[in-house]
């Protein structure tokens, strides 16, 4: 038992215990409990950012196919708009020219009606006239006998007469 | 690296007067990796039921490390906790790997989930305080102060510091030391069985249940004999292991000293030592690197094993 290395030390195996035992309780109580309570909460932040990327990933997904398909369903029904007003244009332009023909072929009926009408009153006007210069004319023809040359100053005199009168 | 100190010893073992007293390779070895002492503690304090607790050098070592430990896993803890977000920078990357590591890989699969952070703290502390005890003998740090002693500050034999110098550093080479540290695994042993169990059921776990009567009567000693050859196999394993390597170192260096006695010429001894002593010792403290590291991590693995054994009986 000479020997330094095998000297069996009581004091140096308590001061060992003690020492141990202190520098545990101060590391547990400053350094390693926060730290491995740090470290969960941390890994518990990653593991929740990680699972939200994945949520938000998905989600993402979702809206760009619900994207999708609004724009697939938009483009179908402008489609169907675009159809929908060519086929009411060229309805609405067959109807617009149909009325406008049938208008006009109003107003030309109107108007040839109107014309003979104007016509028929202007020549059973004319033939009242003709008939009033008639008989004015005969009627002075009859109230002078004149000659021939009388006749013609009587003529002119009365053409002249139902002209002023006229006036 | 300790070549310096056996220089300074050998000067110190040769007082002018008595000129050819012979190299003691032997003695010299021994004092460097043994303790200082009870004769020459660095504070002297009373016994007390019969235990001298007199501050010797390894007692000194433990607080050193201690001290060592405690700062600096603190500091780097405590400012690494107040930054707002939890980014490890510099050396805490690696205390976090190490922490990690050591939750994830060596209590976690032992003690199970339930109980990581019952024992966490322990195998952590028995982790960083080993390692660094180990470590702390491979730096020549208080070689170095007996060269400054030795050419510069000639302090008396009595100083604080001369009384420092002498002694092994290594605190884990000294087997009170490991069986204390193994003390602790094993009250930690009976501590863990009896939060899981209960006291009395944990003492009824030491063997399966429901065999015939007979075989207990050889079973029972066997399981006892058990409890008590683990804590002693950590002792001696972490022991051993710090004592060999500094003896190899040592021994080795020797050759510079006992060749220049052989052929009574210094450049004899120079000549072994820069081809022979200094590669070798290079690279047995290569190993012992590894070895530093490789038996804190066995003690701190067994013990997590042990502790996780009376957690989770297995028969």
């Amino acid at each position: 038992m000479n020997n330094p290395l095998v000297q069996p030390d009581p004091g140096l195996f308590i001061w060992t215990i003690v020492t141990f035992l202190v520098l545990l309780a101060l590391l547990s109580k400053f350094a390693w409990r926060p730290l491995l309570k740090a470290l969960e909460s941390r890994q518990a932040a990653i593991k929740k950012s990680l699972d939200d990327a994945q949520l938000a990933r998905q989600e993402l997904e979702r809206l760009h196919q619900e994207s999708a398909k609004i724009i697939r369903q938009a483009r179908l029904d402008g489609e169907s708009i675009i159809a929908q007003s060519r086929s009411d244009a060229e309805r609405l332009r067959g109807e617009l020219a149909q009325k406008a023909k049938e208008e006009a072929d109003g107003i030309i009926r109107r108007a040839q009606q109107q014309i003979q009408l104007e016509t028929r009153l202007a020549l059973q006007q004319i033939r009242h006239e003709v008939v009033d210069l008639s008989v004015m004319i005969a009627s002075k023809l009859l109230e002078r006998n004149v000659s021939k040359a009388d006749d013609q100053r009587l003529i002119d005199e009365t053409l002249k007469q139902i002209e002023t009168s006229r006036q | 690296m300790l070549l310096s100190s056996i220089l300074v010893q050998e000067f110190a073992q040769e007082p002018a007067a008595e000129a050819h007293r012979g190299f003691n390779a032997g003695e010299t070895i021994i004092e460097h990796v043994s303790n200082s002492g009870h004769d020459h503690p660095l504070i002297h304090l009373p016994s007390a039921f019969g235990i001298d607790f007199s501050v010797t050098k390894h007692v000194f070592m433990l607080w050193l490390v201690a001290a060592i430990v405690f700062i600096i896993v603190t500091w780097y803890v405590r400012r690494y906790l107040r930054q707002d977000r939890l980014i490890p920078s510099g050396f805490m990357n690696g205390l976090e790997a190490v922490v990690e590591f050591v939750r994830d890989t060596v209590v976690q699969p032992n003690v199970g989930h339930k109980w990581v952070n019952t024992w966490a703290p322990l195998i952590l502390t028995f982790f960083t305080f080993i390692l660094c005890s180990n470590a702390i003998g491979l730096i020549p740090l208080f070689d170095t102060l007996a060269l400054l002693d030795r050419f510069l500050f000639h302090t008396s034999p009595d100083s604080f510091l001369n009384r420092v110098i002498h002694g092994g550093t290594t605190a884990t080479a000294n087997f009170n030391v490991t069986a204390a540290l193994a003390t602790i695994t094993f009250v930690s042993i009976i501590v863990a069985g009896s939060k899981a169990h209960g006291f009395v059921k944990h003492w009824k776990n030491i063997a399966p249940h429901g065999l015939n009567p007979l075989i207990y009567v050889i079973l029972i000693p066997i399981e006892v004999i058990g409890m008590f050859v683990r804590p002693f196999a950590l002792t001696m394993r972490l022991a051993a292991n710090m004592t060999g390597g500094h003896i190899a170192i040592l021994a080795i260096l020797s050759f510079v000293f006992l060749f220049t006695e052989m052929f009574g010429r210094a450049i004899a001894g120079i000549g072994v030592g820069m081809v022979v002593s200094v590669p070798l010792a290079v690279g047995i403290s290569a190993l012992e690197l590894i070895v530093v590291l490789v038996q804190a991590y066995v003690f701190t693995l067994l013990s997590a094993v042990f502790i996780g054994m009376a957690i989770h009986v297995h028969h």
